[in-house]
């Protein structure tokens, strides 16, 4: 197996910037990427970051908000972000609102901090007040940026990112037949959080390019779920454990899986696009949906099991766990719930409670 | 043999436990309670003379939810939701976050919550949501029995929470649920907001109306609007009856006798309620009763009660001669009353709800908290940093410090739940407790 | 004694045990010992003195499980405390049900089917309040030796309600009783009581199948047995020899695994 060569996160944003570009700091989950690119700002995504020191962010958050939150806090004071030129916050949860709200009001940071507000359903009136919020956030970026481009500029950056949308989907769905560790899988399919969409669509593209029949494994298939893969040497040990992930259900991976807008109004088809996503905690998708969709996945791929691997804390995410493990197992589908905190790394008791689970549905006995 | 019950014989049952038997036996109650002496504090003032009447109308409100399924459609609504519509169109709303302040005053959280907690729902969850899901898993409560609901409504204004315990009910009965999805004022609300909203409301009127079979009639919703608006105005003066020296009332009875204009908005007996109250909190500042004998210093309290310990708390203030005078939470209920316009309901319903206190910036809560301080004259504050509530409680740690370095007024940040005591540690409250009347000096 | 066919090591964050099975899969020999920092030196020694002792040479399989599964350098194989725990019972005690191994860093429930195979198990989420490490905590704060909480729990009626669940809350709650003149007895209850609850939420969440059966190094613990039973109605059984029910199951899977051939 070859591992695909991705630039590194920070090589991505001196380059742009080099071009005159401006970066933006993004925290989860969805957000008009095409809106961002039609005015030169890349947008490179927060997801804590990982294994850092928290205690800066400790000193605005009480103990019972997440990891991810409480990292992104603590990197944010530390000077970490000060590369980029924006703060974009889309309101996730409760604890992504009241990161936003304190930013705003105390933290003050240099950058200009920029909420969106994500609607919670698939109405019409969702996707009017999504579209409506896109525009209103084209006209905040044309004043921060004196720049204002035109609908044929917004339909080509949107042209793009549905062209590394689609090559992410093949990399998800083709997984089987890549050439890739799964852990390089998920170090390419997570590097669409800053590569900009045509160097993705790059090297996506090779790999893609270079995909083969492959004879069928004889590992065990299992299906993950939660907001974020970290860290990637979960992926490491489950290959130890003779387990493949043959579908993913994490907000940072699969709940991104875009499909190619219908509309021809830019702002109605960026808009359009995230409301039809898969279904989301974070986006209040009904309990049956979000049910169906993960039954499905698991059947149409082979899993054996699920692996709920949540942060600590995440409140959209454990609200669903019971609906969703009793439906699952009706359709003998096991699962296991593990909870972990950004700062940890692969811990023992982790490790355990996966090998365990695949002793489990593996028929260790 | 099989026993079919007519829709008549349900309406009679009806009336017969709820208005023959039940609601005088309830009237009774309140008279035996008023002729019984409560027993004297040698710190606080008795409770107020209308707790009888309170206790009776809460009880008569679950009565009537008890066998509210014989003869009414129901709907579980959130505490911010524009329920003005439902009870115009004659549902029978109940409220679960009230019924699980209830359970916590009652103190069967615990016990109930298990209930919750034995199914997977996680401890990491909000109390109300565990209590409540809890009980209808189990069948658990306080109240006897709560009726099923046949609509659900929930309105993000409050939190992201309901949005997710409600999906979970209405997957539990397999029932509509009603989404009135507030985006959050980081510091004004948008034009699409406030339209998104609108737009919102008047989509959920023909959902009502199918699961209701009935249609919406405006003269009634404007009615049961002016009730609303009414009643609230009457609990925002009886609030600032709190400016007071000393204060008549504390926040703690505020506390006790929120109950119906949370959960009985829209009801002429609820206005008349607080006209009562408000009548009885003048009668108290002529007589020169304040709800904290020696009242030596005055405090602010943010964020929602702890149940489950109200007294304890009272005591240990009242004890040093502080008064808690008033607070953002109870206050909630009163601060949107002037943005209702009875005349056009759903305009100024969209612009009201999206105003809740719990959907504005951390600002914004700083700023109402310093002008309470200043127009109440207070010596301080008491956050409430409240485990089962992110969205009213993030913000705090930076609102504390800037209380202490701008209005140089001493604020004390409490761990603690709203609504399970298996969060509370009680030696460390009462310890911190003292420790900061300390600091409030002589 | 019968011939050992197969080697079991459970290494746990308290002991080292290790269990040597016959071919019929009958526990022929065992030992425990405290565990102690430098686990891989511990197991080296630990092992060679077992096989000079049984004269057992190299070829006879190790199977290694508990959290230091991985250090054990010369097992054939390593599986979980979850599989092991279940493995052992169900030879043991000859049928399904449900299993509770209270441990000192993580506590199971596991669901085994009639057929001896695990279908469900619910361990405690990050925090370490369901764990033997909140007794610990307290009887060390108590000041009663940790063999002897059980008893003495069991030696009074009455029982303080500690509500809080969380290891720290639970501590300075403890203080408190202990300031307002609480019986140690009444305390040392009430903290079993509330550990109990917090396993029978557990034991809900995966489903309560009848008989509950106890292993692990807390099932000496007379005090969790009897509050077990009054808490979910239900009888408890305990294997014999509860401690070894890890390493036991493990020597067994070295003996099916030469069995199979694999």
């Amino acid at each position: 197996m070859e591992t695909p060569v991705i630039p590194h996160r920070l090589e991505i944003i001196h380059a742009h910037k080099a071009h005159g570009g401006w970066v933006a700091a993004v925290l989860p989950i969805h957000y008009p990427r095409a809106l961002f690119r039609a005015f030169d700002i890349l947008p490179v995504e927060v997801w804590g970051p990982p294994r850092i020191d928290p205690t800066l962010g400790s000193a605005h958050l009480q103990p019972y908000v997440c990891s991810i939150v409480r990292n992104a806090l603590a990197y944010l004071l530390d000077g970490r972000l000060n590369v980029a030129d924006f703060i974009v916050v889309p309101h996730t949860c409760d604890s992504l609102q009241g990161f936003a709200s304190i930013l705003i009001d105390f933290v003050k940071p240099t950058q200009p901090v920029l909420p969106i507000y994500l609607p919670r359903g698939k109405r019409l009136s969702d996707l009017i007040f999504l579209t409506d919020e896109f525009k209103a956030l084209y006209r905040t970026l044309a004043e921060l940026t004196h720049r204002e481009p035109s609908p044929a500029d917004l339909m080509a950056a949107i042209e793009r990112e549905e062209q590394a949308d689609d090559l992410l989907a093949q990399l998800h769905h083709g997984r089987r037949n890549l050439a890739l560790s799964q852990t390089d899988l998920y170090r390419l399919i997570r590097s669409r959080e800053y590569l900009p969409a045509e160097t993705f669509v790059e090297i996506a593209g090779a790999v893609v390019q270079s995909a083969r029949s492959l004879p069928p494994p004889n590992d065990i298939p299992i299906m993950l779920s939660g907001i974020v893969p970290e860290p990637l040497t979960l992926f490491d040990a489950l290959t130890q454990l003779n387990a493949y992930v043959a579908a993913d259900d994490f907000a940072a991976c699969g709940r991104r899986l875009y499909e190619r807008g219908s509309r021809a109004d830019p702002f109605e088809r960026m808009a359009e696009r995230i409301l039809l996503a898969p279904p989301d905690s974070t986006r209040g998708s009904s309990m049956q949906d979000r049910l169906d969709h993960l039954t499905t996945l698991a059947q149409t791929t082979g899993a054996r099991g699920i692996v709920f691997y949540d942060v600590k804390f995440c409140e959209p995410e454990l609200f669903y766990l019971p609906v969703l493990r009793e439906g699952l197992q009706r359709a003998n589908l096991p699962s296991v719930v593990i909870e972990f905190d950004l700062n940890d790394g692969l811990t023992q008791q982790t490790q355990t409670r996966l090998e365990a689970f695949i002793e489990m549905i593996g028929g260790t006995q | 043999m099989t026993y079919q019950r007519t829709p008549t014989q349900d309406t009679l049952r009806y009336q017969w436990n709820v208005n023959v038997i039940g609601k005088p036996a309830l009237r009774l109650n309140r008279w035996l309670a008023q002729l019984r002496q409560p027993k004297p504090s040698p710190y606080l003032a008795p409770p107020l003379n209308i707790t009888p009447r309170t206790k009776e109308l809460i009880a008569r409100h679950y009565l009537e939810g008890r066998y509210a399924n014989l003869h009414r459609k129901v709907a579980w609504v959130t505490s911010g939701a524009p329920a003005e519509i439902l009870k115009a169109l004659n549902f029978y709303v109940l409220y679960p976050e009230n019924h699980a302040a209830l359970c916590g005053a009652a103190r069967t959280v615990v016990d109930i919550a298990t209930e919750a907690e034995n199914a997977g729902y996680s401890r990491d969850l909000c109390s109300y949501a565990r209590t409540d899901i809890g009980a209808l898993l189990s069948g658990k409560t306080p109240v006897g029995k709560l009726p099923k609901p046949d609509l659900l409504m929930a309105c993000t204004n409050i939190c992201q929470t309901v949005l997710f315990w409600y999906q979970a009910v209405a997957h539990h009965f397999r029932i509509p649920l009603i989404l009135i999805d507030t985006p959050f004022v980081y510091t004004t609300a948008s034009d699409q907001a406030i339209n998104y909203v609108w737009r919102q409301l008047d989509a959920a009127v023909p959902i009502a109306e199918r699961v209701a079979g009935d249609f919406l009639s405006s003269r009634k919703l404007e009615q049961v609007t002016r009730l609303s608006k009414l009643a609230a105005e009457l609990w925002m003066q009886i609030i600032e009856r709190g400016k007071h020296r000393p204060a008549p009332i504390s926040v703690f009875d505020q506390f006790i006798h929120m109950a119906p204009i949370v959960e009985m908005r829209g009801e002429a007996y609820t206005v008349d309620f607080y006209a009562a109250l408000l009548k009885e909190v003048e009668q108290r500042i002529a007589k020169g009763i304040s709800a904290v004998k020696q009242e030596r210093k005055r405090l602010l309290w943010d964020n929602l009660p702890i149940w489950y310990r109200l007294r304890f708390i009272a005591e240990k203030l009242g004890a040093h001669g502080v008064a808690l005078v008033v607070s953002t939470y109870t206050n909630a209920w009163a601060e949107l009353a002037p943005m209702f316009d009875p005349k056009n309901p759903m305009a100024s319903g969209a612009r009201t709800y999206l105003h809740a206190i719990l959907n504005r910036g951390t600002g914004y809560k700083l700023a109402m908290m310093q002008k309470m301080i200043a127009d109440y004259q207070l010596d301080g504050a008491i956050l409430h940093s409240d485990r089962s509530c992110k969205p009213y409680s993030i913000g705090q740690m930076d609102q504390r410090d800037r209380l202490l370095r701008e209005s140089g007024v001493p604020a004390l940040l409490l761990e603690a739940d709203h609504g399970d005591p298996r969060a509370f540690a009680e030696e460390q409250v009462a310890n911190r407790l003292e420790a900061f009347v300390e600091m409030l000096g002589e | 004694m019968s011939k050992i066919e197969a080697l079991g090591i459970d290494v746990g964050s308290t002991t080292v045990k290790l269990v040597g099975v016959d071919a019929q899969g009958n526990l022929a020999w065992s030992h425990i010992e405290p565990a102690e920092p430098r686990i891989e030196d511990q197991v080296t020694q630990f092992l060679d003195r077992a096989r000079a002792e049984n004269n057992l040479d190299e070829s006879v399989p190790l199977v290694a499980t508990g959290y230091g599964r991985g250090l054990v350098m010369q097992a054939t194989r390593k599986v979980t405390e979850i599989t092991c725990h279940a493995r052992g019972i169900y030879r043991e005690l000859g049928h399904g049900g449900t299993l509770v191994d209270i441990g000192g860093q993580d506590s199971k429930v596991i669901a085994i089917t009639s057929k001896g195979d695990v279908i469900d198990f619910a361990m405690n989420d990050k925090c370490a309040a369901g764990t033997g490490r909140f007794l610990e905590h307290a009887a060390q704060r108590m000041r009663v030796p940790l063999e002897q909480i059980g008893p003495v729990a069991l030696s009074t009626t009455a029982e303080v309600v500690i509500s809080s669940t969380c290891t720290v809350f639970a501590e300075s709650e403890v203080i408190s009783l202990i300031a307002h003149g609480a019986s140690p007895e009444s305390i040392l209850r009430g903290l079993h009581r509330s550990l109990i609850k917090r396993i029978v939420a557990m034991i809900r969440t995966v489903g309560l199948v009848s008989p509950l059966m106890l292993s692990g190094g807390v099932a000496q613990n007379k005090a969790i047995r009897k509050m077990l039973e009054e808490e979910t109605q239900t009888p408890v059984m305990l294997p014999k020899h509860p401690q070894l029910m890890g390493a036991y199951g493990a020597a067994l899977m070295g003996l099916k695994q030469d069995l199979s051939g694999f």
